[in-house]
């Protein structure tokens, strides 16, 4: 039904869509494959169900998570910002760029309905749905400066 | 005239892109309320009306679409304009939620423009 490699296209397109006209920064795709989200820190997972039924994931370390929380709110980039304001950040993140795969999802996919965002922080955080499960996944770099990680899990149903 | 301003959104990160891209687009309001979900909104609109409601669809507690049913049970309510807010963008949730009330319907990721245009007209 969808193919990964269309998925990773719908992946970067739908960040690169967010990140342009909510976070007023600039992505591109990570070329080097050996580069690792390093110490990924915090990550936004937001679940889906419908003809596809799983996550998505973006994945970051604390710095770039709070660059990414400062950009949208437009705060001075000397400001301080509180660990809460960081994850809801990221938190919305993946909301909206939830909201970008699914509408691009639409003809391929039907509807999908969608959960509320979370965040966890921690140490080298990872997207898992188990067994039989099929991962698309994108490095994103943000601003030449950050690599992060958008992934997608899911499980087809047939039904 | 006066107009005041409820922003209903889970977070708080988003609440505060609305409200400064409401500035962005122009528009003026006297007061500027915000909940984080429809419970909170709800009984803000009890205690005192608003004119324009911003409200988000996918939030915990009470949804964005729930809410819209119970802001219309309100008879105080009547005339406040209600705008969704949201990353969804299917036809149907958008056609089923303004049959319910729903004055309008702006998709994430938006611009001040689009705030603009959809505003505007209620601001008279
Ligand atoms: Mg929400």
């Amino acid at each position: 039904m969808v193919d990964l490699l269309s998925l990773n296209e719908v992946l970067l397109e739908s960040a690169k869509e967010i990140f342009e006209t909510m976070v007023f920064m600039d992505l591109s795709e990570s070329t080097d494959e050996g580069q690792d989200v390093e110490g990924c820190a915090l990550l936004g997972t937001i679940t889906f169900k419908g003809a596809l039924e799983g996550c998505l994931a973006f994945c970051c370390s604390t710095p770039c998570a709070q660059a990414i929380a400062i950009n949208m709110l437009g705060l001075d980039t000397t400001e301080e910002i509180a660990e809460e304001d960081t994850c809801d950040a990221i938190g919305e993140i993946a909301n909206m760029v939830m909201g970008s795969v699914k509408k691009r999802l639409a003809e391929s996919a039907g509807n999908l309905e969608v959960s509320i965002p979370s965040v966890v922080s921690g140490h080298k955080l990872r997207n898992n749905l188990g067994e039989g499960a099929r991962k698309a996944s994108v490095r994103i770099n943000i601003e030449d400066e950050y690599v992060t990680e958008l992934s997608l899990l899911y499980h087809e149903n047939s039904n | 005239m006066a107009k005041t301003l409820l922003i209903v959104d889970d977070s708080a990160t988003m609440r505060k892109i609305v409200m400064r891209t409401v500035k962005m687009s122009g528009l003026d309001f006297d007061k500027t309320e915000e909940a984080g979900n429809g419970v909170e909104a709800l009984e803000k609109l009890v205690a005192g009306p608003v004119d324009i409601m911003l409200c988000d669809v996918n939030m915990p507690e009470m949804s964005g679409t729930e809410l819209v049913k119970e802001v219309r049970k309100l008879p105080d309510c009547e005339s406040t304009k209600i705008i969704m807010v949201s990353t969804e963008s299917s036809q149907e949730l958008i056609d089923g939620v303004m049959a319910d009330g729903a004055n309008g319907f702006i998709t994430k990721p938006f611009t001040p423009e689009k705030f603009q245009e959809k505003l505007s007209p209620f601001m008279n």
